[in-house]
């Protein structure tokens, strides 16, 4: 028995080894991931000066909330975060709506070209939203609704809907479709079904669809900084890029503080509907 | 009932589309000039400039990005605890508008009191600018991006490694390969696929970057960080050169494809 206990030790010895050597890597990779967050997170609760100290501090030796208060005191920050939260939730409607129709479409109607057709709604996600201002601008000058929330909601929601509905036309192809079947001969209708059946069993792509779309409009910019001129119609994304030109000498903690509750209400969603958002994200784009 | 609806719901969706791409297709056509945009731009030094700077981003965030996603989705695939915390955690930066990042990383590497200049200090460097010099800005940049795109890319590949079948592993490693040599001849074949998808997400990412730039170098110092998708941007609304944008538009458009059909061929074979 001596004998053999040297090999085993030595092997566990080694899976030990091993296990930190594949754990090391991701422990690095959270550092870099949480890191500039953290310290963004840091500075936005320290006076300036602090800012300026050597060695810097992780935990801010003179705790202020005064950057917070400045941000929410900022002139038109109220507005900008209604515009933000009113562009979120209108666009995400609108979008759910559109790619819940279309992709039940997809999933359940043989239609000519389906495939090619499903396929091109990918193509917008290929384009810079950047290099979509362009051609957008024209038709939008033309409309004359630039500078309005329809413009902004518009084109946010037909931004989101491409990937929605190929999310989830994966989600509703996967729910067996003698359900919908025998609902139709006890004589249930379109809306129904929809509502009744597709619907909740679509309910995990559904999720992660809200929250992508939902977090898509929330960062946008592009959209929002070439459409829009009237300082009313300003996003949080769009007043935290101005900040940078308009302050002059760097005000890095209110920056960082402001930019800190642009980021919190979001990731706050995500976080709570991680699970589902992670696996429908994963699926949809495998399948 | 259901057909109209179901017309409907695909009709708001293709007039969506086709509204998106007949029009610039109109602007360049407006007066018909042929490929005269075209030829202009393939001779504007600016423009040259601005296609060898994003070769050189896309080219730098995707080697990056790929082999961090690997590294991390084997870390996370052996993970037996906290695996859902651990991803979820890696995916904020998904969630964190390109401005914000921007925020953060410039905060980093901006002044000599930076957290850069500090962290290379440790080493005995003196503190340097960072985004006043076009190579490092470059870098930044690159940072900045991998850092945002990345994490989707970790989970791509995680679903593929959990798609492949655990037996095939353990029958691997009881014909005595470990090491580097199941990685080579087993795992990465395996994973082939899902690190095409990954591939493909870094580049169009990558190369249609604008907010990162834009907010954190703004193209400069120069033109050092000019990439295509912010040089179309300045051409279309400081110069008023739509069709001109518009040329970039189709070119990007092209390039997008291409490497996603040759990603794709790639990591079939």
């Amino acid at each position: 028995m001596a004998t053999n206990r040297r090999p085993v030790r030595r092997a566990r010895a080694m899976r030990v080894f091993r296990d930190a050597l594949l754990t090391l890597p991701l422990l690095i990779f959270l550092v870099w991931t949480l890191l500039p967050l953290t310290w963004s997170l840091s500075a936005s609760f320290k006076p300036v000066l602090e800012l300026y100290m050597r060695p810097p501090t992780l935990f801010p030796r003179e705790f202020t909330w005064a950057n917070y208060q400045a941000v929410f005191a900022f002139p038109g920050f109220p507005r900008f975060f209604l515009n933000s939260v009113l562009l979120a939730v209108g666009s995400t409607l609108m979008a759910i709506t559109v790619s819940t129709l279309a992709a039940y479409a997809f999933a359940r109607y043989a239609f000519p070209f389906r495939h090619l057709l499903l396929l091109s709604v990918l193509v917008p996600r290929i384009i810079p939203r950047a290099a979509l201002v362009v051609p957008l601008y024209g038709l939008f000058a033309n409309l004359g609704i630039l500078d309005t929330y329809t413009v902004l909601l518009v084109s946010y929601t037909a931004t989101a809907v491409p990937l929605a509905t190929w999310i989830l036309t994966g989600f509703i192809k996967g729910i067996p479709e003698s359900l919908e079947e025998s609902a139709r001969i006890d004589g249930a209708n379109l809306f129904h079904v929809l509502y009744y059946i597709v619907l909740p069993m679509a309910w995990p792509g559904l999720v992660t669809v809200i929250v992508v779309a939902a977090v898509q409009s929330w960062n946008e910019f592009p959209f929002v900084l070439s459409f829009t001129n009237d300082a009313t119609m300003r996003t949080l994304p769009y007043q935290l890029y101005l900040l940078r030109d308009s302050l002059g000498i760097q005000d890095w903690s209110l920056i960082n503080a402001f930019s800190i509750v642009t980021i919190v209400p979001i990731v706050t969603v995500f976080l709570i509907f991680q699970r589902r958002v992670i696996s429908g994200l994963v699926g949809g784009s495998i399948k | 009932m259901a057909f109209v609806f179901g017309i409907l719901g695909y009709g708001v969706v293709r007039a969506f589309i086709t509204s998106l791409y007949q029009v610039d297709m109109l602007m360049v056509d407006q007066p018909f000039v042929g490929l005269r945009n075209y030829i202009e731009l393939v001779n504007n030094p600016r423009f040259v400039n601005s296609f060898q700077r994003s070769l050189v981003f896309v080219g730098a965030s995707v080697t990056l990005g790929t082999m961090i996603a690997v590294f991390v989705a084997l870390s996370i695939y052996r993970l037996n605890r906290f695996k859902g915390t651990v991803q979820a955690l890696i995916l904020i930066p998904y969630m964190v508008s390109g401005i914000s990042t921007a925020v953060s990383w410039r905060f980093m590497f901006t002044g000599t009191g930076s957290l850069a200049n500090v962290v290379i200090g440790l080493f005995g460097f003196e503190p340097m600018s960072w985004l006043g010099d076009p190579n490092r800005a470059m870098a930044v940049v690159v940072l900045a991006n991998v850092w945002m795109i990345t994490p989707f890319s970790v989970l791509i590949v995680v679903a593929g490694l959990e798609a492949v079948d655990p037996q095939l592993f353990d029958a691997a490693a009881v014909d005595g390969a470990s090491g580097f040599s199941l990685f080579r001849y087993l795992t990465l074949p395996l994973i082939a696929p899902m690190m095409g998808v990954s591939f493909i997400w870094l580049s169009f990412a990558s190369f249609n970057m604008f907010d990162i730039i834009l907010a954190t170098t703004g193209g400069g110092p120069g033109n050092a960080t000019d990439l295509m998708a912010v040089y179309l941007y300045r051409l279309a609304f400081h110069r008023l050169d739509f069709s001109g944008a518009s040329a970039v538009m189709i070119m990007l458009l092209i390039i997008n494809v291409s490497v996603s059909i040759l990603s794709l061929r790639l990591s079939r074979t």
